[in-house]
């Protein structure tokens, strides 16, 4: 289904979505996009990349699983168990981007499968995604058409706008995108044929303006196969500083960490957590003997990309990169993850 | 500024004869910043170093991951490790040297003055561009900025540009050095701790409330330690895991490991990182700016480091990084010094 929705309705519209927690990307105090609970405020989607993806939403930095209680009565103690689950209102991100979607979508094969991950999926059932299609490129580093993705990929969207100038072209994509249509039918008008037509050369379009490209990326997999003790790994991760950089403000980067929380030891008290963690830390490989397989920052810096090019397209035949460009936006020492690639390419040609 | 000709010319002798085993340095980064740590190891490598004001990195980090190499070989090369130093790194090199982290002989010091000029603060840079990226950044003869963009040039004023540590330094020419490109010129310093000013201003209310919401956006992905050379420490309180741990540590002393820190990006955790953080740099912080100029979510940290500098300037006389035969601040009691309750 295909909707159009003048932008001097966009804000009427957010508003009768208010009995849903409505995220949106906000300029923070330091100027920094951020994506925060509207408030019922103006949403500007006019944004560059946010620091922080939305994944923070769908799957939190820290997440209750249980809390544990010890109670004494006389000579009998007793240990009580609490499950907690997150307790999720209906919630809609709007001008969440493609490829931050598509990480959703992602997200959403990891967390299903054999194991269902009831925490991750009570929140993604009640979220809608509401996508922008970037007109204009977020970021300098953007390469999302070259991990399989566009400007304008629908995958993991409920809905997606495309910016005309004065209204938005609306593709309605899941019963959930239906709903929030439906909240405020009134303000969405039927798209005329000319418009579908302008929308598509938009996307079109939008294509050719990202500038960085890691070409020919599928064979990449089976290159890294022969690649597990090249020395390639020792000269590229020479600058890095093992911080947690690119894994936590990655988008699809999902890997975490379980422990017990103590808040008071006698009688016992405390919650069992999850929290991030990330192949980047020397002690997510730590074994409890004091042998860590993955002692050194080549090991890591390997990990990070055979996890993403190689292992995930073998069981799931998709690239685990959405091209957003964070990681090489933001590392500290300019890794730069489409140039490491390109070595991987080059080597032994 | 120092001249990369003399840089390269020394590099390439070094390299030739065997001198050092690789030269830590600067090369072109791809990732919209014009510098990046650049590792070269041939003479022929050897021109693809670069030194500009864009050299805003603190290289002596690398001396830390150097040396947990060395103690995984079994049989190291001993040959000195070559670095680039500007005046600010080099007190790191000091402290390092003052600590017995490294020996003199672990380094051979490149120096590069930064002479009347500095590095260039990232975000002063972005808005001065608004937008636009920087191909390249250099200083005139009038001790101005020339940033290079794709529109052609734009010229600004060294206080427009220059990083806000760079508008308080000690020392813009190496303190300590094998071989020294650039003046050895003294800019003179006014205000020494003025970016203090407007934080002791503040209440302790509102000082709390600023520290609150700063450390609230934490995301524990620990650049900032990471950065520092002076986090060199195996095992960090904040792990969740010692990684001291070997085969003969016993269950029980697993288990009763206390936890300092939790995982949990909670204000009271996040802001227990922080003070641990920058306690463990009381008298050694030598002020590269580094742990501020990395963090993802833009944290004033260096305010935290600042401060304790001032504190131990106004109560030992102490600065960090001048002279490696001076006992460390924090390991040594003097007679002139204010508590008395030592003796």
């Amino acid at each position: 289904m295909e909707k159009t929705l003048p932008k001097k309705h966009f804000s009427q519209w957010l508003k009768s979505l208010t009995s849903r927690r409505v995220y949106v990307p906000r300029k923070d105090e330091d100027g920094r996009w951020n994506y925060a609970e509207a408030d019922g405020g103006e949403a500007a989607l006019e944004v560059l990349q946010t620091t922080l993806p939305p994944k923070k939403i769908l799957f939190p930095q820290r997440e209750v699983f249980l809390e544990f209680t010890q109670s004494r009565e006389g000579q009998q103690e007793t240990l009580e168990l609490k499950d907690v689950l997150p307790e999720v209102r209906p919630t809609v991100i709007v001008g969440v981007r493609p490829c931050e979607a598509r990480a959703a979508w992602l997200l959403d094969e990891v967390f299903s499968g054999e194991f269902k991950d009831v925490y991750y999926w009570k929140r993604r059932d009640e979220t809608a995604l509401v996508g922008l299609a970037c007109t204009t490129p977020p970021s300098e580093h953007c390469f999302c058409t070259s991990v399989e993705g566009s400007p304008h990929s629908v995958e993991g969207l409920d809905l997606l706008l495309t910016d005309l100038g004065d209204r938005y072209y609306v593709q309605v994509l899941t019963p959930k995108g239906e709903k929030l249509v439906a909240a405020a039918k009134t303000l969405f008008e039927e798209p005329k044929p000319e418009v579908v037509k302008q929308a598509k050369a938009v996307q079109a379009d939008s294509n050719k303006k990202i500038k960085r490209q890691l070409k020919d990326a599928r064979p990449i997999a089976e290159k890294l196969k022969g690649m597990f003790d090249s020395t390639l790994w020792d000269e590229e991760s020479m600058s890095c500083l093992r911080c947690g950089i690119c894994t936590y403000l990655c988008p699809s980067c999902h890997c975490f960490d379980i422990n017990d929380e103590v808040e008071s030891p006698a009688p016992l008290r405390g919650q069992r957590v999850r929290t991030w963690d990330t192949c980047q830390f020397p002690d997510f490989t730590m074994h409890s003997s004091g042998h860590n397989p993955r002692p050194d920052k080549a090991s890591r810096l390997r990990q990070r990309l055979l996890h993403k090019f190689q292992y995930f397209v073998q069981v799931y035949d998709r690239f685990m990169c959405v091209g957003c460009g964070r990681c090489i936006a933001l590392c500290p020492v300019g890794i730069d993850i489409i140039k490491v690639l390109d070595k991987v390419k080059e080597n032994g040609a | 500024m120092a001249k990369i000709e003399d840089l390269k010319e020394e590099a390439k002798k070094l390299l030739r004869e065997g001198k050092v085993k690789y030269i830590i340095g600067y090369g072109a980064g791809t990732n919209g910043w014009p510098a990046a740590p650049l590792f070269v190891k041939t003479p022929e490598e050897v021109d693809r170093l670069v030194w500009d004001p864009t050299c805003v990195h603190n290289l002596v980090r690398f001396l830390v991951d150097e040396k947990r190499r060395k103690s995984r070989q079994k049989q190291p090369d001993k040959r000195p490790v070559g670095i680039v130093v500007k005046g600010c790194d080099s007190r790191a090199v000091v402290v390092l040297l003052q600590e017995k982290f490294i020996d003199r002989g672990d380094v051979f010091i490149l120096g590069v003055s930064c002479e009347k000029a500095g590095v260039v603060d990232d975000s002063k840079l972005a808005r001065k561009l608004g937008g636009k990226k920087a191909k390249k950044v250099a200083v005139n003869a009038e001790n101005r900025f020339v940033v290079t963009t794709e529109d052609g040039e734009v010229e600004a004023s060294a206080e427009e540009l220059l990083a806000e540590r760079c508008l308080e330094c000690k020392a813009n020419f190496p303190v300590v050095y094998d071989l020294l490109s650039g003046a050895k010129t003294k800019r003179p310093l006014d205000k020494p701790f003025g970016s203090l000013d407007k934080m002791e201003a503040l209440s302790s209310e509102e000082r709390w409330a600023f520290w609150k919401a700063q450390l609230d956006k934490c995301i524990r992905c620990y650049a900032c330690r990471s950065a520092c050379p002076m986090c060199y420490c195996d095992e960090c309180v904040v792990d969740s895991i010692n990684l001291a741990v070997t085969a003969d540590t016993t269950a029980d002393e697993k288990a009763q490991r206390i936890r300092w820190v939790q995982r949990s990006t909670e204000s009271s955790e996040n802001m227990v990182y922080h003070l641990v953080r920058a306690m463990h740099l009381a008298g050694r912080c030598i002020d590269c700016g580094e742990c501020e100029r990395v963090c993802p979510l833009d944290i004033p940290l260096r305010f935290l480091n600042k401060k304790l500098e001032k504190e131990a300037k106004e109560l030992f006389g102490y600065e960090a990084g001048f002279d490696a035969d001076l006992p460390a601040l924090v390991s040594c009691f003097r007679d002139e010094d204010p508590q008395d309750f030592i003796r």
